[in-house]
């Protein structure tokens, strides 16, 4: 056993300096900032900071964005999750795949669509003035607070109905059927029994879609102008439009605090959450729709296709609908994006920035899988709480405030040496995605029957080769499945590529939002190239549901 | 692990293949200079003077972020750029730290412009291009008549509310100047609570002025912070004066565009040569049905419908860019605790 901890060690010192030079390094320099003035230690900017109304209203703002998305992403979700734990109906497998859409749709897609679909001139908006023959739009629920709100809801909710589901799906029967038995209503065995029950898993859901919110940067950016920013939103705007690093670095540092006291009240939570692991016999499902009550689930439903399916319908919708010289429908959108001709937005051609995503999302799902690989052997040959949040710390840190270092490290030595291309980006990405890896491989890798490993070694088969031959097959799955998710995190990653991108270096997320936000308003191409990355997300799911779903439940589950 | 980085680099880098070989001026810009203004007229006119070189321009968004990308470029290791065009009056001293001094003698156009301008700029370093007004527009088939604003108390009526369109001033050279308007309006000390007392009828702060326009175009709100031209860009465009222009107490605020040779460029012919282009007779007279703003060159003549519908304000208002480049970073710290309801 020493010889395996002694291996075990020098692994570990081989991501430890890596991520030494490329994370904790720029992290620190660009942190120090915040509390260094001319070479001394100081807390007077960040006083200066907390003091800042402008600082209190982002603050402040974000807090409540954040639990106001939590809520609605709860009363969003929890219906869906029931529907999934309780029900029976055909569609079913599909509809949980499509739960699992938001965790690889580029939040810059959501915008999009939520301006489409939303928006004072959008789809829905157009779709009950005509209707209805009003003069101006009824609902006006973008440029505000709600706005936000919603489109974090839409990201959310899923994640609730995740929760909820799962943790329905686990319960005991008895103590129902008992309350039942002894005459309680159905209703009242929900409130008194079911929901108590279920009640860890929403507050575990709770707490992680409020740091979730708390940490959203494109929707905000895209959507709530210059008065509705997140504290991410606050950090890019001082780094990047107002060129003021300390300010932003002591801005990061208010954040990095109040975001690691979050995860670590998740944590909390979600340990009670997971520790309560359904036994026995599955709870009975009822076929839908069945009884005639069930009609009182159709305004939900009606609900949930106009908040979920509207803004993503409209994205595709628009990129065959939207005019082009005033023909529609049609495919010119798609012919421009495939297009090689020089856009002055980008910098590069839109066909030239669906080629740097190709390439950044390869690199960066090939390194990551190489780092996470090794950083889940070390985890599983040392046990330690310390090197565990050593190794898994990037996971900790916002997008734009590890944009924020690498843009600063990346402009001094060691890493100037590896130019100013696209390094940066897929060093970000591998950073961002690696821990993803990673606990998709360990509990996968932990399953494996130990006996094979030591039969191929007691035939002769050295450390690498029993590996190689007999661990790697059995892992490829994961690793496939981990390798695809990877690649699409990092292909609609959008926040630290906007802190790292320079005219000429621009990737599909930020390409859209370019078309969006500062250019000549070329929805019908930021439209077509979402609708590209939505048939990547689409497809990660779709590969996601080919490995099975029992295989995840059982290892790799949210 | 760093060797394989490096490994995985290389083969990007390569997989992106180099840049075209063939000789470039690279142009930094704002966003909507490329996508309304004069760029395909000035690029006509530079090609006629050097068919063989490619002009390339670079918009990475409005003008004072287009600015701070290439004061970071360069902090950290260099830039394509070789001119940067579109730089507000507020933003003059700051970006004229990039530039380098052009030689008078190489853009003989300069002989059409007036002393006035080039005394305004740090001495020798960048170039006016054309000149606006900054003020209000609105739509008038969505606003009623009784509410149009002609003074600035007038933008603060509760019936107004969530109707107008702003930019950013950390972000916008049009939002800047309006920024600086209240400031040269109320003084030192007013601006702020006009300021506070406008914001509920603010439906949104955008970051462009382009994405503001569009969004008033297309009917989220009737009021717009723009300039002073719409309408005669509205009757010229559409033959409609739908969109009108108002003053503020015969108040607007005057905006010179400028444009320099960036420092560290290795094409310095070229880049003065573009700059002369910029200032010909030619382009100065396309620059009013173009870019929306007056010709900075006197030889240049306006089109008949432009002089009658492009309002001049009986009081332009303008702070003195010394002033500015001592105020403006506090200004912007104050503006942003104002949101902040501070």
């Amino acid at each position: 056993m020493t010889g395996r901890r002694g291996a075990g060690t020098v692994l570990a010192l081989l991501p430890l300096a890596f991520l030494a030079l490329a994370f904790f390094l720029p992290l620190a320099q660009v942190l120090s900032q915040g509390v260094r003035e001319g070479g001394r230690w100081t807390s007077g900017r960040l006083a200066e900071v907390l003091a800042d109304p402008y600082v209190r209203h982002l603050l402040r703002f974000t807090l409540e964005q954040a639990l106001l998305s939590a809520g609605l992403s709860l009363a969003l979700g929890f219906p869906l999750g029931w529907l999934l734990a309780r029900y029976d109906f055909p569609g079913k497998g599909f509809l949980r795949a499509f739960t699992l859409v938001p965790f690889v749709l580029p939040p810059i897609t959501v915008a999009l669509g939520f301006i489409l679909f939303f928006g004072n001139a959008g789809y829905l908006n157009r779709g009950l003035m005509a209707a209805l023959h009003l003069p101006s739009p009824p609902l006006r629920v973008l440029y505000s607070l709600w706005g936000i709100v919603l489109a974090h809801a839409f990201y959310n909710a899923p994640v609730f109905a995740r929760f909820v589901s799962t943790a329905w799906e686990g319960l005991d029967p008895e103590p129902l059927e008992a309350a039942r038995t002894l005459g309680a209503r159905p209703w009242q065995a929900f409130l008194t029994v079911t929901l108590p029950q279920l009640l860890p898993a929403v507050l575990s859901a709770f707490s992680l879609v409020f740091v979730f919110c708390f940490l959203s940067f494109a929707i905000p950016l895209a959507l709530g102008g210059a008065r509705y920013a997140t504290v991410e939103v606050g950090v890019y705007m001082y780094a990047r439009a107002l060129g003021d690093t300390p300010r932003a670095a002591a801005l990061a540092l208010v954040e990095i605090c109040i975001s690691l006291g979050l995860t670590y009240l998740y944590l909390r939570g979600g340990g009670l959450f997971l520790a309560r692991d359904g036994g026995g016999r599955p709870l009975s499902r009822v076929r839908f729709p069945s009884r005639p009550a069930h009609l009182l689930w159709l305004p939900y439903l009606a609900l949930a296709v106009l908040v979920f399916l509207g803004p993503l319908g409209a994205v595709v919708a628009d990129s065959f609908l939207r005019p082009w010289g005033g023909k529609a429908p049609t495919l010119s959108w798609y012919a421009y994006v495939f297009s090689g001709k020089s856009n002055p937005f980008l910098g590069t051609s839109p066909v030239g920035s669906i080629a740097l995503s190709l390439e950044v999302g390869t690199a960066a799902a090939a390194l990551a899988l190489v780092l996470g690989m090794i950083v889940a052997a070390v985890l599983r040959r040392l046990r330690s709480t310390l090197l565990e949040a050593l190794l898994m710390a990037p996971l900790a840190v916002s997008s734009v405030v590890l944009g924020l270092a690498l843009l600063l490290a990346f402009g001094r030595p060691p890493l100037a040496a590896l130019g100013r291309g696209p390094a940066a980006i897929v060093l970000a990405h591998t950073l961002i995605t690696y821990p993803f890896v990673v606990r998709v491989i360990r509990p996968l890798w932990e399953g494996l029957d130990p006996a094979l490993v030591e039969a191929a070694r007691t035939l002769g088969a050295g450390r690498l080769r029993s590996f190689l031959t007999v661990e790697l097959p059995l892992l490829s799955r994961g690793l496939l499945l981990a390798a695809s998710f990877s690649f699409a995190l990092s292909l609609g990653e959008m926040t630290a590529v906007i802190m790292l991108a320079r005219p000429g270096l621009v990737t599909m997320p930020l390409a859209i939002y370019q078309f969006l936000s500062s250019s000549a308003r070329q929805f019908g191409a930021a439209s077509a190239m979402a609708t590209l990355l939505i048939l990547v997300a689409g497809a990660t799911i779709w590969l996601w549901e080919l490995a099975g779903r029992r295989w995840l439940a059982r290892y790799g589950g949210t | 692990m760093r060797m394989k980085m490096k490994w995985a680099v290389l083969l990007v880098t390569l997989a992106l293949g180099g840049s075209a070989l063939g000789t470039e001026l690279v142009v930094y810009t704002y966003d909507s200079f490329v996508s309304w203004g004069p760029a395909a007229a000035i690029e006509e006119a530079f090609q006629a003077r050097h068919p063989d070189v490619d002009l390339i321009w670079v918009a990475p968004g409005a003008a004072a972020e287009t600015l701070a990308r290439l004061e970071a470029e360069l902090a950290s290791g260099g830039t394509g750029a070789d001119v940067l065009l579109g730089i507000g009056d507020p933003d003059l001293v700051r970006a004229s730290r990039l530039l380098k001094p052009y030689d008078p003698g190489l853009v003989p156009n300069l002989a059409y412009v007036p002393q006035e301008f080039l005394t305004l700029a740090p001495q020798g370093l960048a170039l006016p291009f054309d000149q606006g007004y900054v003020t209000f527009v609105y739509d008038s088939e969505r606003l009623p008549q009784r509410l149009v604003p002609r003074y600035f108390s007038d933008l603060l009526r509760c019936d107004l509310g969530r109707k107008i369109i702003l930019e950013d001033p950390r972000t916008s050279s049009t939002g800047r100047a309006f920024l600086l308007w209240t400031v040269w309006h109320f003084g030192a000390r007013g601006w702020q609570d006009f300021w506070r007392a406008l914001l509920p009828n603010v439906l949104t702060i955008t970051k462009g002025w382009s994405e503001a326009y569009d969004m008033f175009l297309s009917g989220e709100a009737p009021i717009v912070l723009s300039y002073s031209t719409d309408t005669a860009y509205s009757y010229l465009e559409e033959g409609s004066t739908r969109y009108r222009v108002v003053t503020l107490g015969g108040e607007a605020y005057r905006l010179v565009e400028w444009m320099g040779i960036v420092a560290g460029t290795d094409r310095p012919l070229l880049a003065h040569d573009f700059l002369d282009v910029v200032l010909s007779r030619e382009v100065q007279e396309l620059i009013p049905t173009t870019q929306w703003m007056f010709p900075v060159n006197q030889a240049a003549e306006l089109p008949e419908d432009f002089a009658r519908y492009a309002v001049v304000p009986e009081v332009p208002a303008e702070l003195p860019p010394a002033e500015v480049a001592r105020g403006l970073q506090g200004w912007l710290r104050d503006w942003q605790s104002l949101l902040g309801g501070g």
